[in-house]
């Protein structure tokens, strides 16, 4: 049976672990309302994007000689995929979800695959995986405007015009609610006109000079955008996983330092017994 | 000192019992007293001369009927054991008395229970293994011939089968002889044991004595001596390497303390004789190895309370050589036998004595679960997913060491529906090696469980997985 000073000891370091995550609970709760209002913010910008993306796919023709490069097929030589995961742990199951999940995508791709990653974990789990790393983008601003993101979207864009690779796919974790987040792969480029085929945003308009070249300068800002939902959605999901984590973890170590101090009570009392034993015993040996 | 010199009761305290002599033919400490009780022969034992011509005795029996004035005679020596050829394959009581029915002993020589230890010069140190074919003790606490080795335990931890099984697979390859003591244990043990000897054939090499919880406390305080006296002598006059058992050695200090109050003794910590680690010490330094024979023990040590540092239990800790420790959390998640690596040692533990390559799977296995120990804490509080990557191969290595270190014991078939399995070292230390080489991390952990070679744990998982691919 340990003794009532280690005991002791124990109880004190469940408490300050305690007291870290219950404060790191709140600084996510807090981070995560104004991630969440961020998300919810740019997704009417999103789907106004697509409905005129539609009315211009829409009304183009479909033969391949019209489409637009990034929209362009290729036979697959290479793929290139973006990883997007926090910077800190911490975060319950979602670091190790996306890495999981992009780690499987990467197993089943038969060809030769780079990797983008963004945040600390994923660049961790990819060099420890000994893929090949492209780039790496850490340290991501907390509140991100389009702007931070521009960097990696030009990057791939280039790299996919200069045919270094065939289809670029983007991992990120998608933001359900506070309690799910979900991992997701998706196709980023070549960019599917089968996207665009709701019957929304029918051609109604009239374009200038003409809808191929409005449609070049709006497909450019339709993979900005993508990235840009993407790493708000994990940074929503971030924050709200380690809420939840931080909640469960305060809770736990609660529990915990209420074991303790039960086991605590017994062992000095059981002290206290044993002494008083010995006295009386001693006592009555001196009488008798 | 005269034999024949008769005295009589003049006090009954329980199982203390004050006799007068005259004065000139006091009877002599340790000296066996015998009293007629309804046609039954009860012996006393005398262990302190209390003045006005009293001495203060022992009974080894139930004291119930006994009276003031009844005759005592002096047989003017102690207690004497049967020893020899004579008392294997028998069952005896403390005072060499057959328990077993089959009619009285044919024994050359008694022997006195009371003897001096081996003095410093006749004794020998050997540092030859001694194989278990349990891997838990294999591995980690490696016994030696001619060695002292304790199996520590809470209540229901499992003490006495590891002690049952020690015997099936050692007493029973072992050519020599045996002696088997029970000391304040179930008699039900003993009676089954007593039918499993008979079974097995080992029975002819080897002298059982009982003293068990339904006996008086003289009886449980002297029956170990009795049984470690029919052992020395085959030491000493036959030179034999024997084989003692005994279980438990904590009801002799039990015993030990029953009767110290009543003979007058202040108690001393925690309630303890305060003669306890005298009476400890005249015990276990007679168990020891000489020049001319060898006696390895195994002894049974119950934990009151979990405590390890109770002084009974830390009083025993000194004498062995190798400690077996049972650790309830791990019997509660059901691993037989519940040896706990960390805190199991053996003092031939050593690169020089067991070779390199078992000493560093060893401390290999003890360093990967004290780290899962330490991890303990911050997998309850933040979860698994929290850990370093690295931490988390640890982590899993040490479960499935964990469940590698449980064993189907042949004792225990009934219990767990598994046959035994006997292990030899260079096997055990094989297979740990290779879990920590993570040669194994893709097995499933449910497949260590309970298994023998690693090589049975790789077949049940090439098993598992064409039941799975066919089903």
């Amino acid at each position: 049976m340990p003794s009532v000073r280690q005991i002791r000891g124990r109880i004190r370091s469940v408490k300050n672990t305690a007291r870290v995550t219950s404060a790191m609970q709140l600084v996510a709760a807090s981070k995560m309302r104004r991630a969440q209002e961020r998300v919810t913010g740019a997704r009417p910008y999103a789907v106004k994007l697509r409905e005129v993306l539609s009315g211009l796919v829409g009304g183009s023709s479909g033969d391949s000689e019209s489409l637009h490069p990034l929209m362009l097929k290729r036979e697959v030589r290479n793929v290139l995929v973006i990883e997007i995961s926090p910077d800190r742990g911490l975060a319950g199951g979602l670091p190790g979800n996306i890495n999981r999940v992009t780690g499987q995508f990467l197993m089943r791709t038969t060809v030769p695959t780079k990797v983008v990653t963004v945040g600390k974990k994923a660049r961790d789990f990819m060099i420890r995986a000994g893929r090949d790393v492209h780039a790496v983008f850490t340290d991501m601003n907390d509140r991100p405007t389009l702007a931070d993101t521009l960097p990696i979207t030009h990057m791939v864009q280039e790299l996919y015009m200069q045919e270094e690779v065939d289809e670029v796919h983007l991992a990120y974790t998608r933001y359900v609610n506070i309690l799910v987040q979900e991992p997701v792969v998706i196709q980023l480029l070549p960019v599917d006109p089968a996207e665009f085929t709701s019957d929304e945003g029918s051609s109604d308009y009239i374009y200038e000079p003409d809808p191929a070249v409005v449609l070049n300068a709006l497909l450019p800002r339709f993979l900005e955008v993508q990235v840009y939902q993407a790493l708000l959605e994990s940074q929503a999901s971030e924050q709200s996983a380690r809420m939840v984590a931080m909640q469960n973890a305060t809770k736990s170590a609660n529990e915990m330092a209420d074991g303790l101090t039960l086991e605590l009570n017994k062992a000095r009392q059981d002290a206290i017994t044993s002494e008083l034993l010995d006295l009386v015993g001693g006592v009555a040996a001196l009488e008798g | 000192m005269a034999e024949g010199a008769e005295g009589r009761i003049v006090q009954v305290i329980g199982t203390v019992v004050d006799a007068e002599f005259p004065p000139e033919q006091l009877p002599g400490i340790f000296n066996a007293l015998e009293v007629d009780l309804k046609g039954e022969k009860l012996v006393l034992e005398v262990e302190q001369q209390v003045g006005n011509s009293w001495v203060r005795c022992l009974a080894l029996g139930p004291t119930e009927g006994l009276a003031r004035g009844t005759t005592v005679r002096d047989t003017g020596a102690p207690i004497s054991v049967p020893v020899g050829e004579a008392s294997l394959g028998r069952l005896f009581n403390v005072t060499g008395e057959p328990l077993d029915g089959l009619g009285p002993v044919d024994a050359k020589e008694r022997w006195p229970i009371h003897r001096v230890a081996p003095a410093y010069e006749e004794q020998s140190m050997t540092t030859e293994i001694l194989e278990t074919g349990v891997k838990a003790i294999d591995l980690i606490a490696p016994f030696t011939k001619g060695g002292k080795v304790g199996a520590y335990g809470g209540a229901g931890v499992g003490k006495t089968v590891i002690i049952q099984e020690l015997i099936r697979n050692i007493a029973n390859e072992h050519s020599g002889y045996s002696v088997f003591a029970g000391v304040g244990e179930r008699s039900r043990e003993g009676n089954d044991l007593w039918h499993e000897m008979q079974e097995s054939g080992v029975l002819g090499s080897t002298a059982l004595v009982f003293g068990q919880m339904n006996e008086p406390p003289g009886v449980r305080l002297r029956i170990a001596m009795t049984g470690l006296t029919m052992a020395e002598y085959f030491r000493d006059t036959m030179n034999q390497d024997v084989l003692l058992f005994i279980d438990n050695i904590y009801r002799y200090i039990l015993a030990g303390m029953e009767v110290s109050a009543l003979l007058g003794r202040m108690p001393s910590a925690v309630g303890y004789q305060p003669t306890l680690s005298t009476e400890m010490g005249d015990l276990q330094e007679r168990i020891t190895s000489t020049k001319k024979g060898s006696i390895t023990s195994f002894q049974a040590i119950y934990v009151p309370a979990d405590d390890y540092t109770d002084p009974g239990v830390s009083t025993t800790f000194g004498h062995l050589d190798a400690v077996i420790a049972l650790e309830r959390s791990i019997a509660e998640q059901g691993l037989f036998p519940a040896v706990d690596p960390l805190t199991s040692s053996s003092r031939i533990l050593d690169p020089n004595i067991v070779g390199k390559e078992h000493y560093e799977t060893a401390r290999g296995v003890q360093s990967v679960l004290q780290r899962y120990k330490e991890l303990q804490d911050i997998i309850a509080i933040l979860g698994m997913e929290e850990l370093a990557e690295e931490d988390k191969v640890t982590v899993g290595r040490a479960r499935r060491i964990q469940r590698f270190l449980s064993q189907p014991f042949f004792v225990a078939e009934q219990f767990t529906g598994r046959e035994g399995r006997y292990v030899p070292t260079t096997e055990t230390v094989r297979g740990f090696k290779e879990i920590l080489e993570g040669k194994h991390d893709h097995i499933s952990e449910q497949d260590f469980y309970m298994a023998g070679t690693i090589d049975e744990v790789v077949e049940r998982a090439s098993t598992r997985e064409g039941a799975g691919t066919s089903a």
